[in-house]
């Protein structure tokens, strides 16, 4: 069985130039190619490193400020600007330490981001497998409803959902993933309908695999270039529009450090302590762009044809 | 072309029977009593009676199937309920604001294509020169910023620093058009910036593939000038994949319209959607909803035909 795998996978691996003694040979697979042409691209590694920086600062949060996001007001310094000893960034309305808060409501924005992009892409990508493998009324039904669910405005259809549903964090990436899901179901569906007819799904067919098994080994790992792709540039989306819901009131408590919240506070300092607008404002500018940048780097990584 | 406008048509109307019965049950499984709402006593005091009352007089007392058949049949006769909060029609209501957030919009749009289009060009004739970079990276920041937060900034410079721009409120054009663009030109500029930049990076993408194809080299061989190419041969055919993207961009318009609205308090329809969802307003929340998937959903056939006008290879009738 093993064997037989092996003639049939579309992308042969290290192990089968092995095989036929090529040994001395430079080991490229498909991956390792595309990792390569990732790493070449200056602006996608700057993205990653940038990132990379942000994940870290965010993640050890508690390293990196001796502060608590909410329980620390420094009463005597509020609406420091930044610069003032002791708080780098300065401080917001209650005299919490706002790089602090920076820190912290990264963990809330980049984590939304993430869940966000994981869960529209597990199944828009399911659905989307789902109907260009089996086709017929079940594709017809399923690609139906993603037309309609794609033709509405979706942050509108959004923010009626957390009408409905509530303001919290957790109703956030619930509408966002409503919303969200189509895109990749659309984009999987063109995917297995190209792979479908490769010679190597039909032989898999032949060798009497069962369903799952193929659309797994088979058609899922050929489709995932664009589906990365997308999910990457889904993730800093997500971020902006969890980032306008929340700023709309529509997110978490008002306590807990986000960076929507933060933006959506420091509205009413508007002219006093602008600092508050703008610097949470810059933090998911940049992650978002450090995302954006990335896609842009696995777009071309995944695809040389496309490169300029 | 008739027949293909009406087809679409009538393609449109399950996709709205679709929408209209996830938003009427999503508000209709949402938590919270409408007779308190309407009443405006939420602490409990409704009589047996009051409730039963009201429950008649607003129909609430119908299972939910029926309702929903009320809703739909009377949305046809555009009529799309009362407000909870203020008693008024919501067609109307909806009606009152949405010349002052088409006004918004369009002017957006305007903005957007006076950016991108010069931007796009220039990059895409440049190829691989420092404009070219620079918009690229132009675009790939525009597209990475808030919206609502490079409105807040631009308030922060131009209303409350330089004292420039009047932060909120609008004006209509009969009041100047100075007065006008005073008004009009932050929120629509926070609207414009990620429009802008998706089309800068979609024209120079579509510029490029067409100044490569044999008719663009032919016209450049026999001596035409370099204008004449360009603006004559190239530009026309390079807007058509970027009238298709513009068609997806109204969807994000007016999400964004929701935001930018309620930041320098424009008196749109976003602006009421806000109001709307903090009082718990269900009958105008699902009226907006309703009114402006149809406004998407309307834009976009429009823009299918143009498309089929600019580009005569596409023949619609035919499909």
């Amino acid at each position: 069985m093993s064997e037989e795998k092996k003639t049939i996978d579309p992308q042969p691996k290290a192990a089968s130039a092995g095989e036929i003694g090529l040994e001395s040979l430079p080991v490229t697979t498909y991956w390792s190619d595309v990792f390569r042409r990732f790493c070449k691209n200056k602006i996608a590694v700057v993205g990653f490193v940038m990132l990379l920086i942000i994940v870290i600062l965010c993640a050890g949060a508690p390293l990196f400020t001796k502060y608590d996001p909410v329980l620390d007001m420094d009463l005597a310094n509020l609406l420091q600007p930044p610069g003032t000893e002791g708080h780098i960034l300065g401080t917001d309305d209650l005299g919490r330490d706002i790089w602090c808060r920076l820190l912290y409501g990264g963990r809330t924005s980049v984590l939304t981001g993430l869940i966000v992009a994981l869960v529209t892409a597990v199944v828009g990508v399911g659905i989307g497998l789902i109907s260009g493998y089996f086709g017929g009324v079940v594709e017809t039904l399923l690609m139906r409803f993603t037309d309609i669910m794609l033709s509405f405005p979706f942050l509108i259809v959004a923010i009626a959902i957390m009408a409905a549903l509530g303001s919290s964090q957790r109703n956030i990436i619930l509408a966002l993933a409503i919303v969200g899901w189509p895109r990749f179901a659309r984009l999987t569906r063109g995917q297995v309908l190209a792979v479908k007819q490769s010679e190597y799904v039909e032989s898999a067919r032949v060798a009497g695999f069962g369903n799952l098994r193929i659309i797994l080994n088979h058609i899922l790992p050929n489709c995932m270039g664009p589906i990365i792709i997308q999910a990457t540039l889904a993730v800093g989306g997500a971020i902006l529009s969890a980032a306008s819901l929340t700023y709309l009131g529509l997110g978490a408590d008002a306590a807990a450090p986000d960076w929507g919240i933060m933006l959506s506070q420091g509205r009413n300092y508007l002219q006093l302590a602008p600092y508050l607008t703008t610097i949470p404002g810059i933090a998911i500018s940049v992650t978002v762009l450090a995302m954006n940048w990335i896609g842009d780097g696995l777009r071309d990584a995944f695809d040389p044809k496309m490169r300029k | 072309m008739w027949t293909y406008i009406l087809r679409r048509l009538l393609q449109a109307i399950p996709t709205l029977l679709v929408i209209s019965f996830l938003i009427f049950s999503l508000l209709y499984i949402t938590p919270g009593d409408p007779v308190e709402l309407i009443l405006g006593t939420e602490d409990g005091t409704v009589t047996e009676e009051q409730r039963a009352v009201v429950e008649e007089q607003w129909g609430l007392d119908k299972p939910f199937l029926i309702r929903y058949a009320n809703f739909v049949l009377d949305a046809c006769k555009g009529d799309l309920g009362t407000s909870y909060a203020t008693n008024q029609d919501v067609f109307e209501s909806i009606m009152v604001r949405m010349p002052s957030t088409l006004k918004l919009a369009g002017f957006s749009m305007l903005l957007a294509l006076l950016i991108s289009v010069p931007l796009g060009i220039l990059a895409a004739l440049k190829h691989n020169s420092v404009w070219d970079s620079l918009a690229t990276a132009l675009a790939t920041i525009g597209v990475s910023l808030p919206k609502f937060w490079f409105g807040l900034v631009l308030m922060i410079v131009f209303a409350l620093k330089l004292g420039w721009l009047p932060s909120t409120g609008s004006a209509d054009l009969s009041q100047g058009l100075g007065t006008f663009l005073k008004y009009i030109i932050m929120p629509a500029s926070s609207l414009a910036l990620g429009m802008a930049a998706t089309q800068t990076r979609m024209i120079r993408s579509s510029m490029l593939d067409v100044l490569n194809q044999d008719y663009v080299r032919y016209a450049r061989s026999k001596g035409l000038r370099e204008r004449v190419v360009i603006w004559g041969h190239a530009l026309k055919n390079a807007m058509i994949p970027v009238i298709t993207v513009i068609g997806g961009e109204i969807g994000g318009l007016l999400g964004g319209a929701v935001v930018t609205e309620s930041i320098f308090s424009w008196p749109g329809v976003g602006r009421l959607a806000m109001n709307s969802i903090s009082k718990r307003d269900y009958p105008m929340i699902q009226g907006i909803t309703l009114t402006l998937c149809i406004s998407y959903l309307l834009v976009n056939l429009l823009i299918d035909i143009v498309y089929a006008w600019v580009d005569p290879r596409i023949r619609l009738d035919r499909k």
